[in-house]
């Protein structure tokens, strides 16, 4: 008798994901041979970020991704004391050693109070990243920030050594520091695409959250570009009130300076 | 050399945030003292880290007594309420156990202080900016900025908990209709006992014209829906 039900060539349908759907072009993580290769080192790692990212994202995801998590750390510590030592050139003295170690520990401390929401905001969307993923993810955003800042260095030191306005290139490094953010949060959001998240709307939630302890951290440990008679402030301020203390004044500063000018050409 | 299959999540953790229902039925069908253990451990841990840094501005003292009042709200009214729990679940035509409402709400319970130990970081970070709490610091835009803040960060975790929950509720009931006449019974019995037992641990924030002290002498003296009364009446002779 014949088999009423050969087997089919076609394999079964896989059911519909429900997790965020990858854009055009987009493909699975470790789709290429290539993106499964390990990072053996720093400078692999440094170069890897900026070229090929997906590849960092999946050895993320791989057991015993802590030495390259280690090695990502360890390149931002290093950028992020070399553009701290270029923000100090600004005053020097003190801020030679001063602007680095806070910038590093700033940036670092900024990461791991928000390390938690953001496990928590992955989980939440779906996502089955485990802690370490979600560890090595911020890692990865710190790295590629502070690569970027020293990319800008030369300019911010060139602009620091021909201008005494500490108004302007307080606008300066924020504005380095914010393009290096888009840059690094852009990573973060690819790598947590592909942890199966069902949304992105706890992620976007976490990056404001992010950004705001990144500025008030500005405050917090200022003064970054000027100077100041103790390490810490003494004085607890919100970075809006900070930045509008400084722009006032700036504006008082550049009044009396013009003032100055007038008399002295009366 | 080609590396390992990526490795999903398997922490139990993991598994409560992202409210697997049927992972979560299953728990709660049986019974096991460990995992009964690690959701009272995530309430404690996460609601006292959060209650740490709420009372941290006052003084570090009153942030020791809101480490331990906010834990204990949680969990009293969760074992407060759990046989009225229990026997209305049934009635409004959710066939479930008594151990099996216990062990959904303290699941609930238990997200909601995850959520709240992962933000008790953010929190502090915001206390620690904060100017010192001075006599006049009511009339400050900070201190009305921490209050909303921590009443924006708690009313996530709520929403979360008990999102989560429902989902918990479908899953055992069969029934959308039913899950959501259950929770929102459970949320009333809840909300009227842990309101005033919030009333009685208070101050959590804490005055700096007042001394930091774990109860207030008045703390049994009225209740919360009678303060909301009074203050509604002030209101109205007002105008």
């Amino acid at each position: 008798m014949n088999d009423m039900n050969p087997p089919s060539p076609i394999p079964p349908q896989i059911p519909p994901s429900t997790s965020l759907p990858l854009g055009p072009g987009q493909r699975p993580p470790g789709d290429d041979p290539a993106e499964r290769e390990p990072i053996p080192g720093v400078v692999t790692a440094i170069e890897c970020i900026l070229r090929q990212p997906r590849r960092v994202m999946c050895q993320l995801r791989q057991p015993g991704s802590g030495k390259l998590i280690a090695a990502i750390l360890f390149v931002a510590v290093v950028c992020s004391l070399i553009y701290g030592a270029v923000v100090g050139s600004f005053s020097g003295g003190v801020q030679w050693w001063a602007a680095p170690v806070k910038i590093a520990a700033g940036l670092l401390i900024s990461a791991l109070i928000c390390l938690p929401s953001l496990y928590i905001f992955a989980c939440l969307s779906g996502s089955q990243a485990r802690l370490a993923e979600i560890f090595g993810f911020v890692s990865g955003l710190v790295m590629l920030m502070t690569i970027l800042l020293i990319g800008f260095a030369p300019v911010a030191w060139l602009f620091s050594q021909s201008t005494e306005s500490l108004c302007w290139m307080g606008t300066l490094h924020l504005l380095f520091a914010m393009i290096a953010m888009i840059f690094g949060l852009r990573f973060l959001s690819g790598a947590f695409a592909q942890t199966n998240a069902r949304s992105q709307a706890g992620l976007s939630t976490w990056i404001i959250i992010f950004v705001l302890v990144v500025l008030q951290m500005t405050a917090a440990l200022r003064p970054l570009v000027g100077t100041s008679d103790t390490f810490l402030p003494t004085e607890k301020k919100f970075f809006v009130s900070h930045w509008f203390n400084c722009l006032d004044q700036a504006t008082r500063d550049m009044s009396r300076h013009s003032r100055d000018r007038s008399r002295s050409r009366d | 050399m080609q590396a390992q299959a990526t490795i999903s999540n398997p922490g139990a953790f993991g598994t409560l945030l992202r409210g697997e229902a049927n992972t979560l039925a299953g728990w709660s069908a049986h019974f096991d003292s460990r995992r009964l253990a690690t959701h009272i451990g995530v309430i404690i841990l996460g609601a006292g880290l959060y209650g740490a840094a709420m009372g941290w501005w006052r003084e570090p003292l009153q942030a020791l007594f809101v480490a331990i009042k906010f834990p204990l709200i949680l969990l009293l009214t969760a074992f407060g309420n759990a046989l009225l729990n229990g026997m209305l679940a049934p009635l409004l035509g959710l066939n479930i156990s008594f151990r099996q409402s216990l062990l959904a709400v303290l699941m609930s319970f238990a997200i909601i202080a995850a959520i709240l130990g992962a933000f008790a970081p953010l929190a502090a970070f915001l206390v620690w900016n904060a100017p010192p709490m001075t006599p006049d610091v009511k009339s400050t835009a900070t201190y009305g900025f921490i209050k909303l803040v921590h009443v924006v960060v708690i009313a996530f975790a709520g929403v979360v908990g008990n999102a989560r929950l429902f989902q918990l509720l479908v899953r055992l009931g069969g029934r959308r209709q039913v899950a959501g006449r259950v929770l929102f019974a459970w949320l009333a019995v809840n909300l009227f006992l842990g309101s005033q037992l919030t009333w009685i641990a208070r101050p959590f924030i804490g005055s700096p014209q007042l001394p930091v002290v774990f109860l207030r002498d008045t703390a049994f003296q009225g209740n919360f829906y009678e303060n909301v009364f009074h203050t509604i009446l002030s209101l109205l002779s007002m105008n």
